[in-house]
């Protein structure tokens, strides 16, 4: 028998069958899909209708000069819709490996000679076109809605901020999966880090309001910087180092280091949790 | 060398929570192998007998590189494990977990291809040896069908079908045959059969002996971590022919037991529930001088005989000769 080495195209054979793998499997849940794309609405819908409710006379004005922009329900519904890209993240990854671990299938993926992160890619990538699709979606059909025109600004640009946002993201995923690895827990873990995460990329208000050092706390985290790129872009609300390529800078810098420590945290604590029970104890 | 399996002083202890109420807990270690040591030949049907818990389960997951092992060596394949995982894992095919392990919402052709896939097999080869898979497990007529509405028995199918998938030398068969009716079964048991005069080595872990006695060229049996026997059927039998052993059937209670348990030249005994009654399977040096004495210890203890069979050995009888248990009975619990 002629042992395979795996090549770059087998890995990338492995990559696009696991991202095909698991677009079939939710084409067969097709509510879920349409669910996917109403959620991030109704959660912008919450702050725009209460700020409604409640703004006095200069409420846009205040508004714009915490934020940069007097475009309040825009703000609202871009937070919202970056935030289902890092929710999405977070949950594909986390219940990809939980689902797995429970259905026996994980052990499965462990007894094949491939290395465990073309599969992650394979679904990180899933992922990504899940989440982008229903993000956009749900902005489309947002601003539709809430009568705001989705396009003004530099669009090229915001989707350059969110495809940049997005490998340091999914190297933060796999810190987050080597604690469902180890905890054998996904959904109260992603429950409590929804709140967490939707704080400190403020979803819903400048992080300029933040105390310091929160506002330290949140800088240090890829996604406040995907936000507030795409809003700077879309709305001109200003970005963090005044020049957008700065603030890319800082993105791309994410880019190489949360991936690398993600993988090297994951690859650890599998090793220890196969010294005990074996990854396939849930 | 390509079939081979060889296992060194290996040993393995688990970290376990003992849950004491609602939130006290208390570590303890629990040692699943103790210092196993043993080679599987190439070419051969091996296969490891030991009742739940007995730690043949933690072996073949040492092996398949689920898990690392606390101290010992072993090479699969001549690989290393531990060093050269993913050549052991490219060497070797595994049914582990039953039933489980198989994508419920995709196909049955498309599990096959997915896995096909990750043993690094081109489209073209993932497609044909899917197909190939499902010709010789007679799947064709539910291969289109999601797994999810396959019975019990096409699942354990299609997870033994999952194991041929990289056609390697080394077959780990982990109780194949649960949950299949009986025809079922003994079909997997002729393609095991076939696949093994193809040249594939195969360990196949079961607690059914019958089983075990038709299809294993050599057996080893485990219990509470540790290799107590190992050799061929005929081997394993006559170690125990010294050893005749007596069926008793009747209601016969624990005290009647232990009675005969204190006879001198009783070797084992053990009861198992059989037809609303009792039998009583009693290992001893000389079946026909110790029977006299065996009726009377019972008659005196209360016990209503109903039927007195001597036998020949079985490889029930050497189980419970060198565990004093029969396979029924649970290791974990201890």
């Amino acid at each position: 028998m002629d042992i395979r080495v795996p090549s770059l195209r087998s890995n990338s054979s492995v990559l696009i069958a696991s991202m095909r793998m698991r677009l079939m499997t939710i084409s067969r849940y097709p509510g879920q899909l349409v669910l996917d794309i109403i959620i991030p609405i109704v959660f912008a819908a919450m702050p725009i209708l209460l700020g409604r409710a409640t703004s006095g006379a200069n409420a846009g004005v205040i508004f714009a000069q915490n934020t940069g922009t007097s475009n309040y329900v825009a703000y609202m519904l871009i937070g919202s819709s970056v935030f289902t890209i890092v929710s999405f993240a977070f949950w594909h990854i986390a219940y990809w490996l939980r689902w797995e671990q429970e259905t026996g299938t994980l052990e499965a993926l462990y007894l094949s000679p491939t290395a465990r992160i073309w599969v992650v890619a394979g679904t990180a990538l899933y992922s990504c076109l899940r989440s982008l699709f229903s993000a956009l979606a749900a902005y489309l059909l947002g601003s539709f809605i809430l009568g705001v025109k989705p396009f003004e600004g530099e669009v090229g640009l915001a989707f350059l901020f969110i495809l940049s946002g997005l490998v340091p993201l999914y190297g933060l995923t796999l810190l987050f999966g080597a604690v469902v690895l180890k905890v054998k827990e996904a959904n109260a873990l992603i429950n409590l880090m929804q709140w967490g995460v939707s704080f400190l990329m403020g979803i819903f208000f400048p992080i300029a309001v933040f105390p310091p050092l929160l506002r330290t706390l949140a800088l240090l985290f890829p996604p406040t910087w995907m936000t507030n790129g795409v809003r700077a872009a879309l709305l001109g609300v200003g970005y963090f180092f005044q020049e957008w390529y700065l603030d890319l800078a800082v993105l791309w810098a994410f880019l190489l280091v949360a991936p690398l420590f993600g993988y090297w945290v994951f690859a650890n604590v599998e090793t220890s949790v196969r010294r005990n029970e074996g990854v396939g104890q849930f | 060398m390509f079939g081979t399996v060889r296992v060194e002083n290996l040993s393995k202890t688990y970290q376990v929570r003992q849950r004491k109420g609602l939130f006290k807990s208390q570590k303890t270690s629990v040692e699943a192998l103790k210092g196993v040591t043993m080679e599987v030949h190439a070419g051969e049907i091996f296969g490891l007998l030991g009742p739940n818990g007995a730690g043949k389960t933690t072996l073949i997951k040492i092996l398949t590189t689920l898990l690392l092992p606390t101290s010992g060596d072993a090479w699969v394949n001549g690989y290393r494990i531990g060093r050269q995982e993913n050549q052991v894992r490219a060497t070797v095919g595994c049914m582990l977990m039953g039933e489980r392990g198989l994508y419920w919402k995709l196909t049955g052709r498309e599990n096959l291809e997915y896995f096909g896939a990750l043993y690094h097999l081109s489209l073209n080869e993932r497609r044909r040896r899917a197909q190939e898979i499902i010709d010789l497990l007679s799947l064709k007529d539910i291969s289109e069908r999601t797994v999810e509405t396959y019975s019990s028995g096409q699942k354990m199918n299609l997870a033994f079908g999952k194991a041929l998938i990289n056609d390697a030398p080394l077959l780990v068969l982990d109780e194949p045959t649960n949950t299949l009716d009986v025809p079922s079964a003994s079909e997997l048991r002729a393609i095991v059969r076939d696949l093994n005069a193809q040249g594939k080595t195969v360990i196949y872990t079961t607690h059914i002996m019958a089983e075990a006695e038709t299809l294993c060229d050599r057996v080893a049996i485990i219990d509470y971590g540790r290799l107590l026997a190992l050799g061929t059927i005929n081997e394993l039998k006559t170690s125990i022919e010294r050893s005749q052993v007596t069926r008793i059937e009747g209601v016969i209670s624990s005290k009647a037991v232990a009675a005969v348990r204190r006879l001198a030249d009783v070797e084992q005994v053990t009861r198992t529930a059989k037809d609303g009654g009792d039998l009583l399977t009693v290992v001893t040096r000389n079946s026909h001088q110790i029977l006299p004495q065996l009726i009377a210890v019972l008659s005196e203890a209360g016990a209503a005989i109903q039927k007195i069979t001597p036998e020949e050995v079985t490889l029930e009888d050497v189980f419970i000769a060198k565990t004093g248990r029969t396979l029924a009975e649970d290791t974990r619990e201890r």
